[in-house]
């Protein structure tokens, strides 16, 4: 939900600066202690990230409010002490944030929770004295208690749902206050890298007292589309409502205009319905966005209003249609991703999330599942905004553990919680499509299973009967089982289906291309999506959809390549016989499973589905060399080490693998001009060709041909010896607010300008200006140093740096070297 | 163009168990410990079953996965699996009863 600021951004950050200059007492006694941050004005969505003191590590008494904080660190938000280096590692056995013995090993790559705390002093003199206040935390990994001025607020058990705290009654109206927040991520409670620490954004809602609008009290749906004419109707729950309220709800379009108003008496749950003539839809293809107001009056009095994004689009899905978007039938080509923004570990920078997504879109994905838990608010914007399609989803557990520490341990008492913050606060996101109830859940057929599985689902259903209920199955769906008039889905009573899918509108299966069309033989009614897909078996299940369409399409395993379950994508070459199975360790601590790399390129299986998806008629690649008597390893989720090269200096006359995919019927190679090979491609090879070419430096060329014609053609080049570097800043301008990040590539070239494919080098980074360096590394799936540091490896030729506005606008001069290389420059002008 | 619903239903019922001839696509793990006699034609071909579920990573998911999803990852040989089913096809060996 996007709530507008009565404040802007950087108003707020002249206001908070000023502030930073005002005394502070505690006890009659002078301390060195840190400035305390005056709230201006009322609003919603006051952003309260910046400023914050924090200490790594257990403790008592840090929640007292005359603890003297001024030797802990400052921070501002978003944080992850995870993705800091470990304090006094060293290496071999620990580089930068992992560590060899991290009790989390491969899940978390290596990384390390424990405990934290945060300490935020601010002032309230700058509203009125009878103000409401609030705080809402978007996700704190991964239990969290919060005092206010010593006084417990309370706790939070789910390290990704969003909740708040009223302050009201706490607060200090004079003076100093004290936020304190502890943060735990104890022994094994997850499957992958989570983080640990106040790693999503933290918002203020300052209200007059009395009546006001319900936290995520508002729901809007689009009913219908028709004769040119779309009817929303938006249900709003009031606090302390009295019968003198009016409530004005209208949709403004992305130039302002009001598109539909409606006006009404304020009673406690409204209904009320909105008609846009001419309405400008939402879908992935075109995301157009309104803004949806909501306000409570009193006469001409404004008590409260709330603003956030909204689509006009109506999604159906069915078995003979698919998944349409306003009539319009879209596969989803879809993509799981973890939360983690590679080098930032899980901070959810909007900047880093919107990256994310328009990485993903470029490479013609429409659709993202969230695995295993709720999404960011901020992540939700930039697919609101770039039209991808969300599947959110709730758990990675129920009442059964995966990790003996795991949110098993709170689910029988508090899953509601993070299940209800889940829905209300995106159920009115355009991107989302379907609710996820769970991934892979334990023992989900036993009796007991089957129950949480309708409890979850019917409450859904409760908060949100506008979109249809999921989960990703592995394995089998279950016994056959039949539900009665009072529990089954419309329709489906006495009718037999699978224990775990009965309460399912979309049955979602990871890993079983071969069971959908004959479970669909056994089920008619049963609408699929593979939840979980390996990348290699990116054509079939392209050709599954477009052939059936009670199967909506794809979320491949992963789109992303993130931190934590360390290697299980990783292509390994082993002496002789390939095992069946491999589990990487050690030093891998990133997935190495996901189409585009740690910070954000390409990989090979994303070229490959460059081609399956259309976007491309030819690509190609090259295995690398094994040594002799070796063989690759490719697990499921594993690509071949292929690259996008001809620079294997030493390989001369060894036979290479040369991998072509393609969309046309033939593909031909050239080396330095001469036939190294053709063949046909027919169905059955699925666009993919492989050659054997003994290795030349020189042009490697492929040639793609349809029907006779030339289609593509790719040409990979022997590059020279490593020369100098380049710094080539993802833009050349960027914001200056704290919030604002700043993606500088950086490149080791030849003499002339091409980049070393497969370059390790050692760099150094000097970065002037009004920007700190925050993140400084590669895609590496191996531990090899610091994510934080000046210094960094770079990997297939390439490292990545970001950096992080300090909020003064001016010029920002990032250089770089390496031993060896001509160094170079880059300046980055922040506004 | 309306747009669809998904209404909550009104109350649990514990759903009801329809019996099913088992086979090595369809029943999990914990089905075939749960019958002595499906368990004892899988042994007669696959010898190392019990060994193979004894794995700690797969306790969890006794009831989610079955000998056939193992295929994909070296667990068990498909033709062997052929071999149970035919068997357990022929004894008419059925899962089933109060859910």
């Amino acid at each position: 939900m996007s709530v507008s600021l009565t404040t802007d951004r950087r108003e707020m950050l002249a206001l908070t600066a000023g502030s930073a200059l005002l005394p502070y007492a505690l006890g009659g006694a002078a301390q060195a202690t840190p400035a305390a941050t005056a709230i201006p004005g009322t609003g919603r969505n006051l952003p309260f990230d910046n400023g914050w003191r924090f200490h790594r590590g257990a403790g008592s008494g840090f929640e007292a409010s005359a603890l003297d904080d001024s030797g802990w660190r400052s921070v501002d938000l978003p944080h992850d002490w995870s993705v800091e280096d470990v304090p006094g590692g060293a290496a071999p056995d620990q580089r930068g944030p992992f560590n060899k013995k991290a009790v989390g090993g491969t899940a978390t790559g290596f990384t390390e929770g424990g405990e934290g705390w945060y300490r935020k002093h601010f002032r309230v003199d700058g509203v009125a004295r009878d103000a409401r206040v609030e705080i809402l935390f978007d996700g704190v990994f991964e239990q969290s208690e919060v005092w206010l001025n010593g006084t417990k607020l309370g706790e939070h058990l789910h390290g990704y749902a969003a909740f708040a705290y009223d302050l009201t009654p706490l607060l200090n109206r004079d003076g100093d206050n004290v936020l304190v927040v502890r943060a735990r991520s104890i022994g094994k409670n997850t499957r992958w890298y989570a983080g640990a620490g106040i790693y999503r954004q933290v918002k203020l809602d300052v209200m007059p007292r009395g009546a006001r609008l319900a936290r995520w009290g508002v729901g809007a749906w689009t009913r219908k589309i028709e004769g040119g004419i779309a009817l929303v109707d938006v249900t709003t729950k009031i606090e302390s409502v009295d019968p003198a309220l009016t409530l004005v709800t209208r949709l403004r379009d992305a130039m302002g205009r009001v598109v539909a108003e409606a006006s009404s008496p304020a009673i406690a749950e409204a209904k009320q319905t909105l008609t846009v003539r001419g309405p400008r839809l939402w879908s992935p293809d075109a995301p157009n966005l309104h803004t949806l107001e909501t306000e409570l009056r009193r006469g001409d009095l404004l008590l409260d209003r709330m603003t956030q994004s909204f689509g006009i689009r109506i999604v159906t899905m069915d078995v003979k249609r698919g998944l349409q978007v306003n009539g319009q039938r879209i596969i989803i080509r879809g993509g799981c991703i973890h939360h983690d923004n590679g080098l930032l570990g899980a901070c959810a920078f909007a900047d880093a999330d919107e990256r994310r997504v328009r990485a993903l879109r470029a490479r013609g994905y429409n659709a993202i599942r969230s695995s295993h838990n709720p999404m960011s608010h901020s992540l939700l914007d930039a697919c609101d905004k770039l039209g991808m399609l969300v599947m959110n989803e709730a758990f990675d557990m129920w009442h059964v553990a995966k990790n003996p520490d795991d949110y098993h341990l709170h689910f029988p008492t508090d899953w509601d919680v993070p299940l209800t913050a889940m829905v209300q606060s995106s159920r009115n996101r355009a991107s989302i499509i379907m609710w996820s109830i769970g991934n892979e859940i334990p023992s989900r057929s036993t009796p007991e299973g089957i129950e949480w599985g309708w409890k979850l689902a019917n409450a859904i259903r409760r908060l949100d009967p506008t979109r249809p209920v999921t989960a990703a199955l592995n394995g089998l769906l279950g016994p056959l089982v039949t539900a009665s008039e009072a529990t089954a889905r419309p329709g489906q009573a006495g009718q037999a289906d699978n224990a775990s899918s009965i309460f399912l509108d979309v049955a979602g299966y990871n890993y079983r291309l071969d069971d959908v069309e004959k479970d669909f033989a056994a089920h008619p009614d049963r609408i699929s999506v593979a939840t979980e897909t390996f990348p290699h078996d990116a054509w079939d299940y392209r050709a599954l959809a477009e052939r059936a369409p009670h199967f909506l399409g794809e979320f491949v395993w992963t789109a992303m390549d993130y931190l934590g379950e360390a290697g299980i994508g990783g292509a390994v070459p082993v002496k002789g016989k390939a095992p069946p199975m491999m589990m990487s360790n050690w030093p891998w601590v990133n997935a190495y499973c996901g189409d585009i790399d740690l910070v954000g390129h390409a990989k090979a299986a994303s070229r490959y589905r460059d081609v399956v998806w259309g976007l491309s008629p030819l690509e190609m690649a090259v295995q690398r060399p094994l040594a002799d008597g070796m063989t690759e390893v490719v697990g499921n989720w594993a690509w071949s080490d292929e690259l996008q090269s001809w620079s294997w200096a030493g390989s001369e006359g060894r036979s290479l693998a040369v991998r072509v995919y393609s969309s046309g019927d033939k593909v031909a190679l050239l080396l330095n001009g001469k036939p190294a090979g053709s063949k046909s491609l027919a169905v059955a090879d699925k666009t993919r060709a492989e050659f054997t070419v003994p290795y030349a430096a020189g042009v490697l060329e492929a040639v793609a041909y349809k029907g006779g014609k030339v289609i593509g053609r790719r040409r990979l080049t022997t590059v020279s010896a490593p020369a100098r570097l380049r710094v080539a800043p993802e833009s050349p301008t960027g914001q200056s607010d704290r919030q604002a990040l700043h993606y500088i590539g950086i490149d080791i070239l030849d003499a002339q300008g091409r980049t070393i494919p497969d370059e390790m080098r050692k760099i150094s980074l000097r970065v002037t200006g009004p920007a700190e360096l925050i993140g400084f590394g590669s895609a590496n799936p191996l531990a090899v140093g610091s994510f934080q540091s000046r210094e960094a490896q770079s990997f297939h030729g390439r490292a990545m740096a970001i950096l992080r506005s300090t909020g003064k606008a001016g010029s920002v001069r990032v250089e770089a070297q390496a031993e060896g290389l001509q160094s170079a420059s880059a300046i980055l002008r922040l506004i | 163009m309306d747009a669809p619903l998904y209404p909550p239903s009104s109350a649990y019922e514990a759903p009801v168990r329809v019996p099913q001839q088992m086979s090595t696509r369809d029943s999990s793990f914990a089905d075939f410990l749960a019958s002595p006699e499906a368990l004892a034609i899988m042994k007669s071909e696959v010898p190392q079953f019990e060994g193979f579920i004894k794995n700690p990573m797969l306790a969890p998911h006794l009831g989610n996965m079955g000998p056939r999803d193992m295929v994909q990852f070296g667990g068990f040989k498909a033709d062997a699996l052929d071999r149970v089913d035919v068997k357990l096809k022929a004894a008419n060996v059925r899962t089933g009863g109060a859910q």
